[in-house]
């Protein structure tokens, strides 16, 4: 197949032409210009409001969803191609065998929102209350929100005098970092406050950079609340002391951000946030108390549940779930602790994944992506418009029209997220507090976004970061490698001594499915389950024990 | 008016947008290459286009010239033996050696494309500019050079 062209989009090329859309990966919202010719080329509107003619390397690569030569364009089943008479047929069967309190539905991101509303009505139409989100990546928990924050505009954000950025945004939102700088450099008296427990490269811009212990970024957060509004009744010395930080240290932030119109901005990765909720509710505290705007930089936003993930998790091992139609996203094969549940039951998905390299129980059907659709999107700053660059594969079918013919076609509206007092948020913040303490563990592994684009990472998924003072503690020379081993799972990596991890950190990328493995699963009641940071165990592999082969790839 | 490609090393984030668009137009090989100066510093490293371009130099069948008008550095790929002697006569190691269509990669400051380069273009901080020469000489800095920033480099 020429320059990688997909099967099922053969001859549907001529009839195409620039279309103007927005990125669909983040929510900052980017308009971008979509051409197809030879290949579906990204081009840059420099008259677009939010991103000025810029977009990042996800933005930039996110044609090639559109005619990925691995794209799912018949059904699955058992990992074998069907066709959409036997799928329906095992949709229709899975539904016949079980009670409707055995049936579980669940949607993801991917969706749009109409969408969302005739899975739900499909949900109700079956008389199931098993409504699950299956988007459980933390930072769908910015959607929990505290009374009384505002949220930010981009002007905002430009004439910020303080930032204070929580987690890594640069990362996530790449674009969003364009306005951030410009901030940072446009007065000599403006300041940027970076909380972290990796110094990424956006901590290379602060001002002031707070290197927490992992996982405790809440705490520092509940500190600096503390030092700004002391009737909250919170021992900053205690928080001080459980962040890693210094006392004075979270006053000098309270102070800057009390100085003039600020701005707090908050991101979150897997594998580097224990509580995302309270994160959520903390960097929204800091920002009522100081008076300054907030966001949450996230990946999508996706309607809450009305049964939360890990309940629903909890049935299928008690096999209270047999039959379970997911919609979207598909993070059984995401996440790989989630995958033998998914094997336990009659399992349909509809999907507009690529073809998955595991095969993946039960059966998965294709569908639109969100570039081949017409919808109205969410962004950090309003609404945006998507418009269809492409035709979806000739085998897809939309979502509306698979559920119209499993039940009655109906559309409701999704569940709402909570929202909190500012006591409440104070009050579930230091019940965790009660709980924190330093694990016996011999490493932290924490996850970090890398940068990723066209045609892979630019940056190693089979590196781990490590400081130089473990990495001459443990002998490490730059050729040799390193198991890691979490009570989860273990995998070997190539090693990279630097400074941005502190003693006894480990870092390692988490879009890798073998990474993310490393991770073991934890519930958490609202966000469904939580990857926090693991405790991990290391042992050198010398470059003599390695197999001929694998030195040869090494090396090239 | 001729222009010229600037870095703002105080602006990069080193997010690499620039080699995602500059791969998305050239078939997933980048002519933009990134170089590590520490934990949280990374240089991008677009070809500088030199007055006395030494890759045009070593080229033993013309096939790279300097375009004096434009003030552009071309290669004609089409008669690229794809012998490498530009990528080791390249001082500043920009020129991919990788010779996967039997040439190598030579940046072209997208000539194809009238809003500019493709990597300055998206470049979400605006860290790599497309700039007058005239402003540059304002700026005082040349192509390739790292502007220092008024409010002092960052670590």
């Amino acid at each position: 197949m020429a320059n990688g062209e997909s099967p099922c989009r053969a001859g549907s090329r001529a009839a195409m032409k620039a279309v103007r859309t927005t990125c669909p990966f983040c929510l900052n919202g980017c308009e971008s210009i979509v051409t197809a010719g030879y290949q579906y080329r990204m081009e840059y509107p420099t008259d677009a409001v939010v991103n000025r003619g810029r977009l990042c390397p996800r933005g930039n690569s996110a044609s090639i969803v559109v005619d990925h030569p691995r794209r799912l364009a018949y059904p699955l089943l058992d990992g074998k191609e069907v066709g959409w008479d036997q799928a329906m047929a095992y949709c229709r069967e899975a539904l016949v065998g079980s009670e409707p309190s055995e049936i579980a539905v669940v949607y993801s991101r991917g969706l749009a929102h109409e969408e969302i509303g005739s899975v739900c009505g499909f949900a109700s139409a079956l008389g199931t209350s098993n409504l699950v989100c299956g988007y459980v990546e933390p930072d769908n928990c910015f959607q929990v929100r505290l009374a009384g924050v505002r949220a930010a505009t981009l002007d905002d954000v430009r004439k910020a005098k303080t930032t204070l950025l929580v987690g890594d945004v640069f990362s996530t939102s790449p674009v969003a970092a364009g306005p951030i700088t410009e901030a940072r450099y446009a007065d000599r008296k403006n300041r940027m406050v970076v909380i972290d427990s990796v110094k990424t490269r956006q901590a290379g811009f602060a001002h002031l950079f707070l290197q927490v212990k992992p996982g405790t970024e809440v705490f520092c957060l509940l500190g600096i609340a503390g030092s700004l509004d002391r009737s909250l009744g919170v021992d900053v010395a205690r928080c001080a002391v459980a962040a890693g930080v210094e006392e004075r240290q979270l006053s000098d932030v309270a102070q800057m951000l009390a100085n003039g119109p600020g701005f707090v901005g908050s991101a979150m990765h897997l594998g580097r946030v224990a509580h995302p909720v309270q994160h959520s509710l903390m960097s929204q505290l800091v920002a009522t108390e100081s008076g300054a705007t907030f966001n949450g930089f996230g990946e999508a936003r996706v309607p809450f549940g009305k049964l939360s993930f890990s309940e629903f998790r909890g049935r299928v091992r008690a096999g209270g779930v047999r039959a379970v139609f997911w919609f979207g996203g598909l993070y059984p094969y995401s996440y790989p602790g989630v995958m033998p549940e998914a094997a336990k039951v009659r399992f349909s998905a509809v999907s507009s994944i690529f073809r998955p390299d595991v095969p993946l129980p039960g059966l998965v059907l294709p569908a639109a992506s969100e570039l081949e659709k017409e919808s109205v999107g969410e962004s950090y700053w309003g609404e945006v418009g998507r418009h269809p660059v492409a035709e979806p594969p000739s085998g897809a079918r939309p979502v509306p029209a698979i559920l119209a013919e499993l039940a009655q076609a109906r559309t409701e509206e999704a569940p709402s997220a909570p929202t909190l007092s500012e006591p409440e948020a104070v009050q579930v913040t230091l019940a965790t507090l009660e709980g924190a303490g330093p694990g016996p563990a011999e490493f932290t592994l924490v996850g970090e976004k890398r940068a990723i684009g066209i045609g892979g990472f630019y940056e190693s998924e089979e590196q781990v970061s490590v400081s130089p003072a473990d990495s001459a503690q443990l002998g490490l020379s730059g050729t040799d490698d390193l198991l890691v081993e979490s009570t989860a799972g273990s995998a070997r990596f190539h090693v990279k001594s630097t400074a941005a991890v502190p003693p006894g950190v480990l870092a390692v990328g988490v879009n890798a499915h073998r990474n993310r493995a490393l991770f073991p699963l934890a519930d958490d009641p609202v966000s469904g389950i939580a990857m926090p940071p693991a405790a991990a165990r290391v042992t050198k592999v010398p470059a003599a024990e390695r197999s001929p082969a694998e030195n040869i790839a090494r090396a090239e | 008016m001729a222009k010229r490609l600037t870095v703002r090393l105080d602006l990069c984030i080193g997010c690499r947008a620039c080699a995602a668009a500059c791969r998305s137009r050239f078939k997933n090989e980048a002519r933009i290459r990134y170089a590590e100066l520490n934990e949280t510093v990374d240089v991008p490293m677009p070809c500088r286009h030199c007055a006395d371009a030494l890759c045009a130099a070593a080229c033993p069948f013309e096939v790279i010239k300097r375009d004096e008008q434009g003030g552009v550095v071309r290669q004609a790929t089409f008669h690229c033996v794809g012998c490498r002697s530009c990528a080791l006569a390249c001082p500043f190691g920009v020129i991919d050696t990788n010779l996967l269509r039997d040439a190598t990669q030579k940046c072209s400051l997208c000539n194809d494309r009238p809003e500019g380069p493709r990597c300055a273009t998206t470049c979400p901080t605006g860290a790599l500019q497309f700039i007058e020469e005239e402003k540059l000489a304002e700026k005082r800095s040349g192509v390739g050079f790292v502007v220092r920033s008024l409010h002092g480099r960052r670590q």
